[in-house]
């Protein structure tokens, strides 16, 4: 029961990671790492973040890839150069696409599933 | 398609390497790429819990980051959609026909940024041939003559990390113009001190399969020049040599004198089959640049990342 729970969950973040972090990058100023991004989701619920944090990186890596994310490698005296993504405006402009078809997939599927709670 | 098998990895290491395990098989500079990001990621995170032990914070790990069954899985997935994107972006201009005209596809070449970047690689390989081969030999002279001195073994390091270094942005280029996936991070170098690294990074044998690359760059250089340069300046010629000489017959001054192939005199007649020999000659060197790229992206990846 719990691997088909699992199975479900990974089916539905194959195209909401991408979401998810065009939407972290377009929130903050700031040049962020993969390692900052993914503990910016732990965090955001309370340590159990729907995506497994190594899910992220290949999916960063593909964005990057289509020109919506620029990025910059800075060396760390901690351990491995740092690789730095930040949003392009092309990014933006698909983040915002995304958001309308997420608004509006929500607003369906809510209507057949419902919620239970009023 | 869960692989959490018995073993539950207890250092960075141990990850890394189930890591690799679940991702036999799959495209090396990929593998390089998934090692790279989460070494950096694990690192980072031992980083900040400073003073929990190894073992604790890998079973914590397990849980946010995800087992490497799972990581390996979602770099399979992702590299999957990817290929497929770019699939469809480099099929879309000719699957659009439907007739099956030889001569469109035979020109359709034209079309392809992908040729003319191969031709661009042709002619940039001279450069970057000399180059690559001008830094192999002189490191390695220079490390063989210095290995007497104290500064011989770290001048050997910074070459090889050099060396190592140039791998990856020539990896990169190669990617760019063959669509052959190379790694597009640095290989994890493995724990332990620097030592231990430098040693790592001299029994590699990929170290030195870069510097076989490099030394071989320049022959190939030199033949891809050439025979980029020929094909060019030849189809060019015909086609300029055809147009002048028909230009010419119809009044306009355009030529010097008259142009001669051989021992005869270029005439009007003949200035036809020599603009259209000289069009396909270009036409060929372009999908001839093309092959030469994809053998050569088969070849670099050979030498430039280790399987």
């Amino acid at each position: 029961m719990d691997d088909i729970a699992r199975k479900f969950q990974r089916d539905l973040n194959v195209g909401l990671v991408a979401l998810v972090l065009l939407g972290i990058l377009a929130e903050t100023s700031d040049d962020l790492y993969g390692y900052e991004i993914a503990k910016r989701l732990h965090q955001a619920r309370d340590g159990e973040a729907l995506f497994k944090e190594g899910t992220i990186y290949p999916v960063l890596r593909s964005l990057a890839a289509a020109g919506w994310l620029s990025s910059r490698i800075v060396p760390s005296y901690s351990g491995p150069p740092r690789r730095y993504y930040r949003i392009t405006d092309e990014g933006r402009a698909v983040l915002e696409q995304w958001r309308g078809i997420w608004r509006d997939t929500r607003d369906f599927v809510d209507q057949f599933t419902g919620d239970p709670s009023p | 398609m869960t692989r959490d098998d018995a073993s539950i990895p207890r250092s960075i290491n141990d990850y890394l390497a189930q890591l690799r395990g679940a991702l036999d098989g799959a495209d090396p500079a990929m593998i390089q790429d998934a090692l790279s990001d989460a070494e950096t990621h694990l690192r980072a995170e031992c980083a900040a819990r400073l003073g929990e032990s190894e073992e604790s914070i890998l079973a914590a790990i397990i849980g946010s980051y995800g087992s490497p069954g799972d990581v390996a899985d979602a770099y399979r997935q992702t590299e999957k959609t990817v290929q497929a994107a770019f699939a469809t972006q480099s099929i879309r201009p000719t699957a659009s026909r439907t007739t099956p005209n030889i001569l469109r596809q035979f020109f359709s070449v034209y079309r392809d940024a992908r040729a003319w970047m191969s031709l661009f690689f042709m002619l940039l390989s001279l450069v970057t041939g000399i180059f690559y081969f001008t830094f192999a030999v002189l490191g390695l002279t220079l490390s063989l003559g210095l290995a007497i001195l104290i500064i011989g073994l770290p001048f050997l390091i910074g070459f090889i990390g050099i060396a190592r270094a140039l791998a990856l942005a020539e990896g990169r280029l190669v990617e760019t113009v063959t669509g052959e996936r190379m790694p597009r991070r640095a290989r994890p170098s493995e724990t332990g001190g620097l030592l231990a690294r430098i040693g790592t990074m001299l029994r590699d044998r990929r170290s030195w399969t870069t510097l076989a690359y490099q030394l071989l760059m320049l022959p190939l250089g030199v033949l891809y020049f050439s025979i980029a340069i020929t094909l060019t300046a030849f189809g060019a010629g015909l086609v300029g040599a055809g147009a002048g000489t028909i230009l010419q017959s119809l009044g306009l001054d355009v030529l010097p004198g008259t142009v001669s192939l051989g021992t005869s005199e270029l005439t009007p007649w003949l200035a036809l089959p020599a603009i259209v020999t000289g069009v396909l000659m270009l036409t060929a060197l372009l999908h001839l640049a093309r092959k030469v790229a994809r053998i050569h992206g088969i070849f670099a990846k050979n030498l430039l990342v280790s399987t």
